[in-house]
């Protein structure tokens, strides 16, 4: 056994030296209050919460409900309909990511000509914050004077200004789109690491073997870029599920619960109705569908990493 | 070496260390502040005429010798903050009230009635009734206004003039009729202003079309009513769906329009007509501001087939908390607060003029409408007879509930569903009204 090992196996339970040991300890211990006060206490209380029938605004009734909360919220039809809308919404996102990212990186896997210019520019929509996202999407989708209708009326593509957001048909869509802009160069990157970590003699191995562009692309680069597209899917599948700054800022909800998803009602509970017990009990919900949708990405993408 | 240092440190143990040393340190945190009668009177409004409520404490704690402990927070995210403050009793004694929380602050225990202050109540006299009753729940009062405004109808008369009209329209149908007629001239694609989004604001709007209709969301027990085809709400929304998608006088857009985008696009010189606070006035008739200024006119709100010239008022009013109630010193500390700016400080409606004068906000207090510097100011930019005989028309909401916040959310999505026309009228009324009796059942 090593010595760094018995030292680590030292630390909880098999003593080496008690003094280091103590030091350690004690040094630690800082961290981990700091840890259990701030991270693992409230996802403990949270839990606890979801079991009352807590609103702060009747603070003087406080009810234990056990797990009546959960099964008030799968009674809702409304949550069910917020369930669609969060499915739609991450399967547009993620796939339009994983292509554009796939593309874009593909691209930059070139030499050419401004490459390293690109690749900066590239990394402008991931540094800007989402709610400087949201409001400048807010502006460009405005239906009186938004950059869009501006754009396309110029370009004769529409002869008069179009309604976007407040069209209950394209605001899923349009809400993709910008969460879309924010994604892709992180997407981006993640894949291009990949793709520069293939080895050149396997594409000189296809090349000898008479393989085209495409085959070599089909053959050689797409099973090769396996590990970046878990990796890819899992974010941002969590970061689509999850995701709730540009629902809040471009349209609440709206119009008529268009984009009324998970994470929105999540909101609206908690910090509207101010019913924390329904809303600890919705997060859960989310947190836990959302790490059985990364399982389950694993679990059928990554065991063949 | 100590036997302690030699000892085994178990996981379970270091855990438990942890756990305490944590617990300690949040043991030392300052919970739940209460004031002390020789602490200073704590008073937070939303962050809204700073300034002016500065200047105007600095004024009361020089008269009265009262220190006074200023804060306030964004308005978007007052209501949740003070619900905060109020479960974890923060010290407060003096706030901003919006009368659309006055049930669920007064049922929580958080805010005091203060009719047992005849200092105070002496003011009713001076005050709008719509205003006031805004004021009371369950038969007692709890504060004094300092702002109160209503939902006004304006127009832009170069507009009108171009289409041959010679005067605004008086009824819901003149404002089709009229509105087409302008369109057809080309002068406006949509006409009407109209701002269906869903934040705070929608409610305005719909009181102020469902009023004028003759319609009420709810009857003077509570019950909806909205749903009622014939005291309802349906006649107002009817109208809307049809002024959106038959004759194409509002943008469809309205449901993603909030009420400030609103003012923009009307002060843009993009409509003709336009609902919006009556404050705005001010703004839309400044040439620096609006590139309609100078040209906009507020008419009365227009009449449904059966309706009035009725709209919709809301109001702010200074509260006192149920902490500083149960001091008498507080209390009567608080109470001072309150009248130096909700009733008169020095012998005058100071405070309301003065946000008058610099922001342009409205008010209740009548003797103000006949104030010569008041009339003066808003002669410049509207007509102050107008002002004052739409605000004798005014009406409370009478939504204002404990469920209010959260039925809101639902009858906002209900009537986008209509206008949108992912639900029928009955069907969008329909549902609003079965939520609003499940939360009353509930609460």
């Amino acid at each position: 056994m090593s010595a760094r090992s018995t030292a680590l196996r030292g630390i909880f339970g098999h003593p080496v030296s008690g003094y280091d040991q103590r030091s350690g300890m004690l040094l630690l211990a800082p961290m981990m209050a700091v840890l259990l006060v701030v991270a693992v206490f409230p996802v403990v209380y949270s839990f606890w919460i979801s079991l009352f029938d807590l609103k702060l605004t009747r603070p003087h009734r406080v009810p234990f409900v056990g797990f009546d909360n959960y099964v008030k919220v799968f009674h809702d039809a409304l949550f069910w309909s917020s369930v669609g809308r969060t499915a739609m919404f991450t399967v547009m996102a993620v796939s339009a990511i994983m292509l554009i990212a796939l593309l874009m990186a593909l691209l930059l896997n070139e030499q050419f000509r401004g490459r390293r210019f690109l690749s900066a520019m590239l990394l402008v929509p991931w540094a800007i914050p989402y709610v400087a996202n949201g409001l400048m999407w807010k502006w460009i989708y405005d239906s009186g004077y938004g950059a869009l209708n501006g754009l396309l009326y110029q370009l004769d593509f529409i002869d008069k200004y179009m309604v976007w957001l407040g069209d209950t048909r394209k605001t899923l869509p349009l809400i993709a789109n910008a969460f879309v802009w924010k994604e892709v160069p992180l997407a981006t990157i993640l894949l291009l690491v990949t793709m520069k970590s293939i080895p050149a003699d396997l594409y000189s191995a296809a090349k000898v073997d008479g393989a085209d562009v495409w085959r070599r692309f089909f053959h050689v680069t797409l099973p090769a870029l396996r590990p970046g597209f878990t990796l890819v899917m899992i974010y941002e599948t969590m970061m689509a599920v999850r995701h709730f700054d540009l629902f809040f800022i471009l349209t609440e909800g709206g119009p008529a619960e268009a984009s009324h998803v998970v994470a929105w009602e999540v909101y609206v509970e908690s910090f509207r109705r101010l019913s924390f017990g329904t809303g600890s009990a919705l997060a859960y919900i989310m947190a836990l569908v959302t790490f059985l949708l990364a399982f389950s990405i694993i679990r059928t993408m990554g065991r063949k990493l | 070496m100590s036997d302690f240092s030699n000892r085994r440190i178990a996981r379970r143990d270091f855990l438990k260390m942890a756990a305490a040393t944590g617990l300690t340190g949040a043991a030392g945190m300052p919970w739940g502040n209460v004031a002390h009668a020789a602490d200073p009177l704590n008073f937070f409004t939303w962050s809204a005429a700073v300034d002016q409520v500065k200047s105007h404490l600095n004024a009361f704690e020089a008269k009265h010798g009262i220190k006074v402990s200023y804060n306030n927070a964004p308005w978007a995210q007052y209501r949740e903050t003070m619900i905060t403050k109020f479960v974890g009793r923060a010290p407060l004694d003096v706030l901003w009230v919006s009368d659309t929380w006055l049930p669920e602050w007064a049922d929580a225990g958080w805010i005091a009635p203060v009719d047992g202050f005849p200092e105070l109540m002496k003011y009713n006299a001076d005050v709008d009734d719509f205003s006031t009753k805004s004021m009371q729940y369950k038969g007692r009062q709890y504060g004094l206004t300092y702002y109160t405004d209503y939902m006004a109808f304006f127009y832009d008369e170069d507009k009108l003039k171009k289409a041959g009209i010679a005067a605004p329209p008086a009824t819901w149908e003149e404002v089709v009729a009229q509105s087409l007629k302008i369109k057809k001239a080309g002068l406006s694609e949509y006409p009407l202003m109209l701002s269906m989004a869903r934040e705070s604001w929608l409610i305005e709007f719909m009181s102020a079309l469902v009023f004028s209709h003759g319609g009420r969301f709810v009857d003077d027990a509570g019950n909806a009513v909205m749903q009622d085809p014939k005291q309802g709400a349906r006649a107002a929304l009817q109208w809307v769906v049809d002024a959106v998608n038959k004759h194409k006088i509002v943008s469809p857009a309205c449901v993603e329009i909030g009420e400030l985008n609103g003012l923009k696009s009307f002060s843009s010189g993009n409509h003709a007509f336009a609902l919006l606070g009556r404050y705005r006035i001010r703004t839309l008739n400044d040439p620096a501001q609006s590139q309609i200024g100078g040209r906009v006119r507020q008419a009365l709100m227009p009449a449904g087939p059966g309706g009035s010239h009725a709209t919709v008022g809301w109001m702010r009013f200074h509260g006192m908390t149920a902490q500083a109630a149960a001091d008498k010193t507080r209390a009567a500390n608080a109470a001072k607060l309150i009248e130096w700016f909700g009733g008169k400080a020095d012998g005058k409606y100071q405070f309301q003029k003065l946000l008058f004068m610099d922001v342009g906000s409205g008010f209740a207090t009548k003797p103000l409408f006949q104030d010569p510097e008041v009339r003066a100011a808003y002669q410049k930019y509207s007509d102050i007879a107008m002002f004052e005989k739409q605000q004798a028309l005014a009406r409370k909401k009478d939504v204002v509930s404990r469920w209010y916040g959260e039925w809101d959310e639902q009858n906002g999505s209900a009537w986008q569903s209509a206008i949108v026309g992912k639900a029928t009228i009955d069907e969008a009324l329909k549902k609003s009204a079965q939520s609003w009796n499940d939360l009353k059942k509930q609460s």
